[in-house]
């Protein structure tokens, strides 16, 4: 085999089976928590605790007024070992919307979420182990240029 | 299948700040086709995996409320030259991966 062929081969495998999902992750997979109807249902299932301490050192930045389909989140967690980041839409159907597992430190992350109504917005950062939480208002609206 | 993932890797001050969006129906089960009045079967991403250099650095399951094509941003340590590759996995077994180097 040619060495440029092997090179190719060993790049696509890269894409291909390097990246791919370990069995571990896919066991991962909250599917319980996500389809909890409620927010307590949810904080039960992911940490066995719906009971987590309010924490200022969480930012939460979403627009004033946003289209229920779109709403872009931002969130800064001033924690220094932070592991994880959930995303908790209270007003939603299935309020849990998204988890951030950190293996490194990291501590901004942003997504697009929809969100159901006007409410609250809760995000739950796990820390050296410990639950902190912090709540943000939302609010849903027509905007017609979204 | 086309390429569904546009990434954009930035170095600032040793982090790399990463911007990225996934094309994606994301169809949550709940809306209806309007003249049928059926239920548009759920579609959407669980899984995004994020990797630089080969080493996994985050792990993300998401439900059906993220958006249309999903936006993903993030700061994560590291430097010029360095790959960051984003992966996905949706709920009917696609995936897709894309990898870019760090400017």
């Amino acid at each position: 085999m040619q060495r440029r062929t092997l090179l190719k081969l060993g790049l696509a495998q890269a894409i291909a089976t390097g990246m791919v999902f370990p069995k571990s992750v896919k066991a991962g997979y909250p599917s319980k928590a996500f389809r909890a109807k409620q927010t307590s249902e949810a904080l039960l299932e992911l940490y066995g605790s719906a009971d987590i301490a309010s924490s200022d050192k969480i930012e939460i930045e979403t627009p004033a007024v946003a289209s229920s389909e779109m709403m872009q989140v931002k969130i800064r967690s001033g924690f220094v070992k932070t592991e994880s980041i959930a995303v908790i839409v209270e007003s939603n159907p299935t309020p849990f919307t998204a988890y951030f597992r950190l293996y490194e430190p990291q501590a901004y992350v942003s997504t697009r979420i929809r969100v159901a109504d006007s409410g609250e917005l809760l995000v739950v950062v796990k820390a050296d182990g410990q639950l902190h939480t912090r709540r943000h208002p939302v609010r849903v609206g027509d905007i017609c240029a979204v | 299948m086309a390429k569904t993932i546009t990434i954009r890797a930035r170095e600032l001050n040793g982090q790399v700040r990463v911007k990225s969006i996934i094309r994606h129906p994301m169809e949550t089960g709940l809306r209806k086709v309007k003249k049928t009045g059926k239920k548009i079967p759920p579609h959407y991403i669980k899984e995004v995996i994020v990797s630089r250099n080969n080493r996994m650095v985050m792990e993300i399951f998401w439900g059906k409320s993220i958006s249309r094509n999903p936006y993903l941003a993030f700061e994560v340590s590291g430097s010029k030259g360095d790959s960051i590759a984003i992966s996905w996995l949706d709920n009917r077994g696609n995936s897709d991966s894309a990898m870019v180097s760090v400017r």
